[in-house]
């Protein structure tokens, strides 16, 4: 009933760019937000992903994930500064905790690496179809399989989660509760929820394979692409823009820009 | 069964078939009797010939191996599952045997019933190019193609980037029949491809399947060959169609007719000759068309035994027989449920609305709903597709809770319940048995509801061996479920919930796997639980033919609003009530109509099943049945 897939039909310039651009523009945000230690500078990619993000539509997926994107930060936060000696003046003194200016900048520009890898994969699923990710992968010169296996499993697991609730709904009409008794019990509980979901899905997959063959689906033939794009002007645009950024990143880098 | 001017589309030569890898027909004996074979054949000795250039149908009750039997036409038996097999089979000049799937696709294109797992892309455009894609098909075609199928099964209003999940059933399986007809394949095969649509998803789906053809279904025999008068292609729709279907109304279309049933053909024949004859189908298990049964009962001759209700005027009135609605008795037989209502309010629902949140949008399934159910009462809950039926349900036993508005439950409210304590009182069937089953015998898995509303041994083993009597399951108490057919594990799930001693039963679809006699006999096993017990019954359900027969009370959803809330017999007489709700009503009642305006003896209420219509015909024929 709910509908859980991540794409988000809009008309954008990155929704219309041949899939390898985006995957290439996402490549080239992923390095700059890789590259710098300081959070000044690997707050630059996490807003500029951030940003492109709202454009695209992608909103209503951020929010979606939001709790996900908070936890991994504030976990982040906390956990970081165990990975970096400590340095500079003691910023923040808490009875026997004290964080210096290193640590908070290092905890603070790794967590924003890891917001931008969120942003940057949400770019591409929101302005990305599966079609195009199947297509994008294989024009990349991987095996039909393979993408099509990528693509099936991004559809299915919207369908997985739906069913997992069906089946939780219609064992707890019989009856079933899993917080109920010791350990062992509510371990023994989980058992009526699991086997319908995994059964499920293994019945789906069996009919779903049936009926990709009996539509003519084979990964030893040779088979055609409707809509095969070939890369326009702004598809070469993103694609060199994404190469100068990734460069410069790493030229600023190398210069000691962004270090701690 | 086949006439000298059709040439052979299938022929199968003593094919036998068990999904069991294990499983050996006797060896030695060269023309084995089916009676020697392997007991646990799904096909066995099966000899048949399916026409080329006509449409054939597949009847026969529920596991009789129907949905196996067309499996065999596209080689995903013996192909993609080898099980034991053996006989020979030809489809189009080719030995299915030796031939592999996705080779026989670029022919035989197939369309199964569950249209969720056929859905394989995210956009209109993209599924209906996903077919002509694997089998190579260049581009620039293809895009003609997705053009022409789309105008085909009728979605070439949509927006080509919709997804396939946003759209209604109807719509789905119909994408699914273009996505399989953008492959221009010569025969097409319909595994029940109506079974889980509403009334008018599968008006639209027939209608697709009949512009496929590019005829009238039921007059391809006449013609010479198939030409789409609507779509410009080379290619004329599948010259050949073979269907499974439990539905008989829609078997009335075909040419010819095939009866399968454990693992036999026991009947083939043009279709208008096999469907008349009340007696074989009987015999068979396989419901008799309602006109059919209606005129054979007042005595009519098996040739003139009319099919649809034009022809049931025609008979009704050149037999000189005499219509008398009000003559009707209203005598139990239908609507069966008694309601015997007591008085005493189970379920109180008030202003109730419930939103599904999705990634993009609140998609509302249910709208300020206000209903009772009193106890004893007999409730269907009827509605298209995705008009909020199993969400609504689903509030009364608090699986889901109300965004606004209350639902109460003997008048407390139902979120103050513990799950498993209105459990007990409240049985719920899903839809998908598949849901459900976990246990590794179909004993265990009938005995997980009781046990967890802990009780006795002694009570749980009755009512256990009771629940699996009647479900017909018995025999099967040891077998793993996991290895039964569809309707089989529809049942068990049933029996679980049936075991559970429930007061109030509520169930999502329970019919769609059944065969006729399994329906009746489960329907008359609810009727006598609610005339004796006083279940109160809410059944969700697409079977206009169950709702007139069993429920006196109708609750009709659109969109997620109540549009109808009262005697399930003063809906099917308001007859512009019953088309602005996309409803149609069963033959019985349609006849009915059409006799009533064209006497004039216009009543407020019409029967509702063919014992009913029997009372009000007054004939001078007097060899009644």
């Amino acid at each position: 009933m709910s509908r859980s897939s991540l794409y988000i039909n809009r008309d954008s310039t990155l929704h219309r760019l041949d899939p390898r651009s985006t995957l290439a523009g996402i490549i080239g945000l992923f390095i700059a937000g890789y590259i710098f230690d300081h959070p000044a500078f690997a707050g630059v990619p996490m807003l500029v992903g951030f940003t492109v993000l709202v454009l695209v539509g992608g909103w209503p997926n951020l929010r979606r994930l939001t709790p996900i994107i908070v936890a991994l930060f504030s976990v982040g936060l906390a956990v970081w500064p165990f990975f970096t000696p400590a340095g500079g003046s003691t910023l923040i003194a808490f009875g026997p905790v004290a964080l210096t200016e290193r640590e908070i900048f290092f905890a603070l520009g790794r967590s924003e690496r890891i917001a931008t890898f969120i942003f940057g994969g949400l770019i591409f699923v929101t302005t990305t179809t599966n079609e195009e990710i199947v297509r994008g992968l294989r024009q990349l010169g991987f095996p039909y399989v393979f993408c099509f296996a990528i693509g099936t499993a991004l559809r299915l697991f919207p369908t997985f989660i739906d069913a997992a609730q069906t089946v939780r709904q219609a064992q707890e009409a019989r009856g079933l509760n899993v917080q109920s008794g010791g350990l062992r019990d509510r371990l023994r509980n989980y058992i009526p929820l699991l086997i319908p979901v995994f059964m499920t899905a293994f019945r789906n997959v069996t009919t779903q394979s049936m009926a990709l063959e009996a539509r003519g689906f084979d990964t030893q033939r040779q088979r055609t692409f409707y809509n095969k794009t070939s890369l326009k002007r702004v598809d070469w645009a993103v694609i060199l823009v994404a190469f100068v950024i990734a460069v410069t990143a790493v030229w600023l880098r190398a210069q000691g820009f962004g270090t701690l | 069964m086949v006439s000298d001017n059709h040439s052979i589309a299938a022929r199968l030569r003593d094919v036998f078939f068990s999904y069991d890898r294990q499983s050996q027909p006797p060896e030695g004996d060269s023309t084995p009797t089916s009676s020697e074979r392997a007991a646990d054949g799904v096909l066995k000795s099966i000899d048949l010939d399916i026409p080329e250039g006509a449409f054939t149908v597949i009847l026969g009750p529920s596991g009789g191996g129907k949905s196996t039997l067309l499996r065999t036409f596209n080689a995903i038996i013996p192909d993609f599952i080898t099980g034991s097999f053996e006989g020979s089979i030809e489809v189009l000049n080719q030995d299915t045997t030796q031939t592999r799937v996705s080779d026989m696709a670029t022919d035989v294109g197939f369309v199964l019933q569950d249209y969720e797992s056929q859905l394989f892309a995210t956009s209109i455009e993209s599924e209906l190019a996903f077919g002509p894609e694997n089998i190579a098909v260049p581009p620039d075609e293809i895009a003609q193609r997705v053009s022409a199928s789309a105008k085909l099964v009728g979605l070439d209003h949509l927006d080509r980037s919709r997804e396939p999940a946003d759209l209604s059933g109807g719509q789905k399986q119909r994408l699914v029949c273009g996505g399989v007809a953008a492959m221009h394949p010569q025969m097409l095969l319909l595994d029940e491809p109506t079974s889980d649509l509403d009334p008018k998803g599968t008006g639209q789906l027939l209608a697709a399947i009949r512009s496929l053809t590019g005829t009238e279904l039921g007059t391809r025999s006449s013609q010479t060959t198939a030409t789409s008068s609507t779509v410009e292609t080379d290619w004329g729709g599948p010259e050949t169609m073979v269907m499974v279907t439990h539905d008989i109304t829609e078997a009335l279309h075909a040419d010819y007719a095939v009866i399968l049933a454990d693992g036999k053909i026991t009947d083939t024949g043009p279709a208008d000759q096999l469907l008349r004859s009340a007696s074989t189908l009987r015999e068979r298990d396989i419901a008799v068309p309602q006109l059919v049964d209606i005129f054979d009962r007042l005595g009519v001759p098996t040739s003139d035994l009319p099919l649809f209700v034009p022809d049931a005027i025609e008979v009704f009135e050149s037999r000189g027989m005499d219509w008398n609605p009000e003559q009707l008795t209203v005598d139990g037989t239908a609507p069966a449920g008694t309601g015997s209502a007591t008085g005493e309010v189970q379920f109180t629902l008030n202003d109730v609305s419930f939103s599904y949140e999705s990634a993009s949008e609140t998609i509302p399934a249910v709208d300020d709903v206000s209903f009772q159910i009193e106890a004893g009462e007999v409730i269907a809950l009827i509605g298209h597709n995705g008009s909020g039926k199993t969400t609504l349900a689903k509030q009364l036993n608090g699986l889901l809770t109300p965004d606004s508005g209350s639902v109460q439950f003997e008048g407390r409210d139902v979120s103050t319940y513990s799950m498993s304590e209105i459990g007990q009182s409240v049985g719920f069937v899903f839809q998908n048995p598949d849901h459900q089953i976990f246990a590794n015998t179909v004993r265990k898995e009938v005995e997980f509801g009781p046990r967890n509303f802990d009780i006795q041994e002694s009570e749980l083993q009755t009512r256990v061996d009771s629940a699996l009597q009647t479900v017909g399951l018995s025999e099967h108490e040891n077998a793993d479920p996991f290895n039964l057919s569809k309707g089989q594990r529809q049942r068990v799930a049933l029996a679980s919930i049936l075991a559970t001693h429930p007061r109030i039963l509520i169930f999502d679809e329970p019919t769609t796997g059944l065969d006729a006699a399994q329906r009746d006999s489960f329907m008359s096993l609810i009727t006598r639980l609610n005339q004796e017990e006083n279940l109160t019954v809410i059944m969700i359900t697409h079977s206009m033919q169950t709702v007139a027969r069993y429920a006196p009370r109708s609750i009709v959803l659109r969109d997620g609003s109540i549009v109808y809330d009262g005697s399930t017999r003063a809906l099917f007489a308001d007859i512009e009530r019953l088309e602005m709700n996309n409803l149609r009503p069963p033959p019985v009642v349609n006849l009915a109509q059409k006799l009533s305006s064209r006497s004039e003896k216009l009543s407020s209420s019409l029967p509702l099943s063919v014992h009913e219509f029997i009372n009000c015909v007054n004939d001078t024929v007097s060899t009644r049945k």
